[in-house]
């Protein structure tokens, strides 16, 4: 950039307005508008000029706008990923038949021993070295119930195949939404323009038929008026001959 | 942590959404803001935002970051403005209000304005939006990107393929003639900050 200043040189005076200049020509401009009025005054008025478009803001609606996201962008690590439905049933029976085979091997719980005494009078169940048939239906209960539980704590999301591909396709869908909404909007627009148009011109043709009606109705009117004041004249005379 | 532009157009281009979701939110309201004083209407520049991200994913793949990212996207917006001005074939419209709400006003009041300067305010920014409708469309986008996007006279060059030297012209020209218009509109610069 050059270094010299020539008094009016509008690019210059730009640049050292947005102070978008060398430092050395920012230093003679400044020295020039100390010297010159001219100068001086369009700098401060294309300063002035610029203060007045801070205040210009356009309004600032919720944007909001996402890209869909593929789920398989959502994926969580194997471990931390919810368990499918199918994973957990099998997990449970294979929990329950590892419980009933421990229980087969254990062999039939051993029979009540017979005592010399009387039984005392409670309802309470002999004690057992394995677990029970109750205790595995309990069991069987138990785990039921805690899938229910697991099920309605962690929603499986629905796993729907998404790709790039997929994604692109919704982009092109959105831009051809978008374009299609733009012709609808410009043929509204252009219906609408037509439709004042017509109507503009409807009324100008009633003002123009009414203006020639009224002119006409102005113009006979004078003429009858006219033909009527020679008929008086012409009897008037026609009277004054006869008189003689 | 902040990812810079570059970093979150390396994982889009990887194929990660998040990412440009998060390009979205960063420069949503510069580019409706450009579109708006663009094309002046609310719900155009809110359609041309849109289909500026949605353009600029789909060209992402083509993106070697020869410029920043953010020049590309203006680049987007103000290609899409340019058709949308070419397509509906009329001049820029500013949307202004005709019936004030004076809730609305309270809540854009700034905490140290009065409801007159607010007002006032409101005036003059609808006094300039009219008067930038008086510049050519160059002159217009010149001073846009660089009064309200801080841009360089060398990025604007490229944003409107044309000269550095024609950028500085169309600044002070559309200055220049925004300043006779704010004057003829009796918002002029008073005698008393004039030098003599």
């Amino acid at each position: 950039m050059s270094l010299t200043f020539e008094c009016g040189d509008k690019n210059a005076l730009v640049a050292y307005l947005y102070e978008e200049c060398e430092p050395e020509l920012r230093d003679v401009i400044s020295g020039h508008l100390t010297r010159c009025d001219a100068c001086s005054n369009e700098i401060d008025g294309l300063g002035w000029t610029r203060r007045r478009l801070e205040v210009w803001t356009p309004p600032m609606p919720e944007l909001g706008f996402q890209m869909p996201v593929p789920v398989q962008d959502a994926r969580l690590p194997w471990w931390r990923a919810p368990m499918p439905a199918w994973a957990q049933a099998v997990a449970a029976l294979l929990i329950f038949g590892v419980g009933l085979s421990v229980g087969l091997a254990r062999g039939p719980a051993p029979a009540p021993q017979v005592s010399s005494n009387p039984p005392a009078a409670s309802a309470e169940p002999a004690p057992t070295n394995g677990p029970t048939r109750t205790d595995l239906a309990q069991l069987e209960e138990r785990l039921k119930s805690e899938i229910a539980q697991m099920r309605s704590a962690t929603p499986v999301r629905q796993v729907v195949p998404a790709s790039d591909e997929d994604v692109m396709k919704k982009v092109e869908a959105l831009l051809a939404q978008s374009e299609e909404r733009q012709r609808r909007e410009f043929t509204l627009r252009t219906v609408e323009m037509a439709r004042d148009f017509e109507t503009q011109r409807r009324i100008d043709m009633a003002s123009v038929r009414e203006a020639v009606g009224q002119f006409q109705g102005v113009t006979g009117t004078e003429i009858r008026q006219q033909r009527e004041a020679i008929d008086r004249i012409n009897s008037l005379i026609r009277v004054g001959q006869q008189g003689r | 942590m902040t990812r810079t532009d570059e970093e979150l157009v390396a994982r889009s281009q990887s194929g990660d959404v998040d990412s440009f979701n998060q390009l979205i939110v960063r420069w949503e309201r510069p580019i409706y803001a450009l579109a708006y004083r663009v094309l002046g209407r609310e719900e155009d520049a809110r359609d041309v935002c849109q289909d500026t991200f949605l353009r600029a994913y789909r060209a992402l793949p083509g993106f070697k970051g020869q410029a920043k990212f953010s020049s590309w996207l203006y680049r987007i917006a103000l290609n899409l403005c340019r058709d949308w001005i070419r397509r509906q074939q009329r001049a820029p419209v500013s949307q202004i209000p005709e019936d004030v709400d004076p809730a609305e006003l309270l809540a854009e009041r700034e905490p140290t304005e009065s409801i007159e300067d607010l007002v006032a305010r409101r005036e003059l920014s609808a006094i300039v939006a009219e008067a930038m409708k008086s510049l050519s469309d160059e002159q217009r986008t010149a001073i846009i990107l660089k009064e309200y996007h801080g841009m360089t006279f060398q990025e604007i060059a490229d944003m409107q393929g044309c000269p550095l030297s024609t950028v500085k012209t169309r600044l002070y020209q559309g200055l220049s003639q925004l300043r006779r218009q704010l004057e003829r509109r009796g918002h002029g610069m008073p005698e008393l900050v004039k030098r003599t």
